[in-house]
């Protein structure tokens, strides 16, 4: 307790009330971009929104004492004061000025939640000055907005104190009536105890000396001088009392995690019920079973709901990832002097937070390539026939348990040739003829690959898409390419919705048993061995007027055979995609907990995790789509292999 | 229930806080024997405050009877880390509280002695 920053505690709540506010930030200058560009009056809602924020993010910043950030806020709310309630115009300078101040306060606000020292801000700090300072400010509007102070308040019982009615609790809820209670403690004080709050608020010099006949004692710790207390337009705390509607709770991911851990272990104990009851079921008379199978089952349905519902919890918007790309577009068009157009659709499809963090980067990553790889200079896209405003589409669409997320643009597509010479140089060996899309996909994620010699600074360096790719499939999602010459590139991104518990599919192969996660599964069906046939050692079977490559798991573990009747065949992907995935049995369908193999030495491509069924062993569960992509890669070479 | 075992082993001579920082308060303005804490209060943590008491040298020694519904390891260690001469899980039985109320009574009255 001593010795320790009083606002330890507060700074989860200060960074997630100032991500809040540039997000609504972030909103309202897109929302001004047009105008600035016009030079015409800003809407006076917009401005006063903007002020509003910045004001709050100034007044907690000087309460957590990050003294860059409350600058920054002050330089920037100090510009909207003066465009605040004049015919002042707002031009694309003022503009700039705003958005370079908020992406240094974002920088600042970001490197105190990383520990590292907070970047210069002189520069951004002079530039805003310069704008603030280009229009006269008007003599008739006061500052009515100085930020409401901190207060070191210090109360040291007595018994004379007490027996006047005076103790904590008294005086916590006086320091309550006059503002917000940032912090309270205990201290020892020269041998005897003393308490000391630190309190947010407008204090009047009348309420300071009452306070101090009754033993308290109330010093400024802000560093600007007492803000004068006037007929404040805002209310009285507004900015920093205001710290979440009442309705919200921001709870730690880790919490939620921890939850989800407990569900998962009771979605095994009730497993093992499951298998105890099986065992005891043909002992017990069919009256007395009955309702115990019912009880069972009603617990499996709510374990379930239970499930949902914290899962639901976990959801956010994908929109917290789309915000931001605007910017980013705006940025490096202006940069590379491109024009587009930028498309957003489903920002409101849902996707755990945890997956939504790790997507940030990649999804950036893909948007600054299109921009600055993808689309063509306005020039080259005339001449070829297109508009010169080149047009990107991020779009979220919810399909099934999964998520899709997909970049494309309407530019010049991957240069197949380039990519294979240059993989070609690298090393990498690629058989004569077309390069199939997943190939492609596969070569530009190859670690060090781009194929510009010099790496630029919007897409950043070489080890970009291979960071993209490695980091979707580390969530136990798929990244996919469409690209073709003169139209334009997708990047197609399938993500879980969730990835701790999931319904599988139970599969045998001779002793060993395997889940397989049901959203990969297009369907399962039973196949006659004798309709297969072998080609280059490769077994293909008749299947929708199609033929089917079939991959046996027994082959592929090195698993015994036994002769059977049918092949039980799980099909993943679509149309020439298709592959089956043969086992010989499959028992039914479960719910089953997730457990990720982190661990490098065993992690295996084709192995989505492990899983406890209820009966104590571990059961791997099986990444089709992983072992389905692999089949077609070894079965396209020996294709190609048979027609040379 | 508590309140009421405690009432019957002190007589008049105990005094309820409704928060930890009260607690501490009654602490420093009269002489207490003992604390009964429970390690659930509105603002601060029964552990943060028992630290507390710990750290002051008027109170190094005091015998403080923690309070809790839970009844894990981890917080009896916690709670026996931050100082507690004794812990207690929810429910217990009234007369077992006020043993060991008189019996940590009589040890410290001893030892003072």
């Amino acid at each position: 307790m001593s010795g320790e920053s009083p606002f330890a505690g507060f700074m989860d709540e200060y960074f997630a009330e100032c991500d809040e506010h540039l997000a609504t930030i972030r909103r309202l200058l897109l929302e001004l971009e047009p105008v600035a560009a016009a030079g015409g009056a800003a809407p006076q809602d917009s401005i006063e929104e903007l002020f509003r924020s910045f004001h709050s993010i100034k007044g907690i910043s000087g309460m957590v004492e990050l003294r860059e950030a409350e600058m920054l806020a002050h330089h920037l709310e100090s510009y909207l004061r003066v465009l605040r309630g004049r015919e002042s115009r707002l031009t694309a300078a003022g503009h700039d000025a705003l958005v370079a101040g908020v992406a240094a306060l974002e920088r600042t606000i970001a490197a105190r939640r990383d520990g590292h020292a907070p970047p210069s801000i002189d520069t951004i700090v002079g530039s805003l000055e310069a704008v603030t300072s280009s229009i006269a400010p008007a003599p008739a509007v006061p500052d009515t907005a100085s930020p409401p102070g901190v207060w070191r308040v210090t109360f040291a019982p007595s018994a004379e104190l007490l027996a006047r009615g005076i103790n904590v609790d008294t005086v916590r809820a006086r320091l309550r009536q006059a503002g917000r209670i940032v912090s309270a403690a205990p201290k020892i004080h020269g041998g005897s105890v003393a308490f000391e709050f630190l309190v947010a608020g407008d204090l009047d010099d009348a309420t300071v000396a009452a306070w101090r006949a009754d033993g308290i004692e109330t010093e400024a710790v802000a560093t600007e001088p007492a803000p004068a207390v006037s007929d404040s337009e805002t209310p009285a705390g507004e900015g920093v009392a205001r710290l979440a509607p009442s309705h919200v709770v921001r709870v730690d991911l880790t919490r939620l995690d921890e939850l989800m851990r407990i569900i998962g272990d009771l979605v095994i104990s009730r497993a093992r019920l499951d298998a105890a009851l099986a065992q005891v079921e043909s002992r017990v008379p069919p009256v007395e079973w009955r309702p115990v199978q019912e009880h069972s089952q009603t617990i499996e349905r709510q374990l379930r709901d239970l499930r949902e519902g914290l899962m639901r919890v976990r959801l956010v918007p994908v929109g917290e990832i789309f915000r931001r790309m605007p910017f980013v577009v705006r940025d490096l068009a202006r940069d590379t002097g491109k024009q587009v157009h930028l498309e957003m659709r489903g920002q409101d499809t849902e996707i755990d937070k945890f997956l939504i963090e790790r997507m940030m980067d990649p999804v950036l990553h893909l948007v600054r390539n299109a921009v600055s790889h993808g689309l063509e200079e306005p020039a080259d896209r005339v001449a070829a026939g297109k508009p010169a405003e080149g047009r990107l589409t991020l779009a979220a669409a919810s399909v099934g348990d999964m998520v899709v997320i997909e970049v494309a643009d309407d530019g010049r597509g991957i240069d197949a040739a380039a990519v294979v010479t240059r993989a070609r140089a690298m090393g990498i060996p690629i058989p004569d003829g077309a390069v199939d899309p997943a190939t492609m996909l596969d070569l530009i994620c190859a670690p060090g690959f781009s194929t510009r010699d010099e790496t630029d600074r919007a897409s950043g360096r070489g080890v970009g898409m291979a960071v993209v790719k490695t980091t979707i499939e580390e969530l136990n999602g798929h990244l996919a390419l469409q690209t073709s010459p003169g139209e334009g590139t997708r990047f197609v991104i399938e993500l879980p919705l969730t990835l701790s518990i999931t319904d599988a599919l139970i599969a045998h192969v001779g002793d060993r048993t395997f889940a397989v996660p049901q959203g990969n599964v297009r369907e399962v069906v039973e196949i006659d061995p004798a309709s297969v046939r072998v080609i280059e050692r490769h077994e293909l079977a008749p299947f929708r007027g199609a033929t089917l490559p079939i991959l046996r798991l027994s082959r592929l573990f090195g698993i015994a055979e036994r002769p059977r009747r049918a092949l039980h065949v799980f099909v993943v992907g679509a149309g020439t995609e298709a592959v089956g995935v043969a086992v010989d049995r499959v028992s039914g369908q479960r719910e089953i907990v997730v457990r990720s193999m982190a661990d490098a030495l065993v992690k295996a491509s084709g192995i989505a995790g492990a899983t406890d069924l209820g009966d104590g062993r571990a059961v791997l569960i099986l990444n089709l789509p992983d072992l389905a992509r692999h089949a077609r890669t070894t079965l396209a070479r020996a294709g190609e292999v048979g027609s040379h | 229930m508590v309140m009421a075992s405690l009432r019957e082993v002190c007589g008049g001579g105990f005094a309820e806080a409704a928060s930890g920082l009260e607690a501490i308060e009654q602490l420093a303005l009269g002489p207490a024997a003992l604390m009964v804490l429970d390690l659930n209060m509105p603002d601060m943590h029964g552990l943060e405050v028992l630290r507390f008491v710990r750290n002051h040298p008027a109170f190094k020694r005091l015998p403080v009877i923690v309070l809790t519904t839970r009844g894990d390891d981890a917080s009896r260690a916690a709670a026996l880390d931050a100082g507690a001469t004794m812990y207690l899980t929810k429910p217990f039985a009234p007369h077992a509280l006020a043993g060991h109320v008189r019996a940590l009574i009589g040890n410290s009255a001893a030892e003072r002695a």
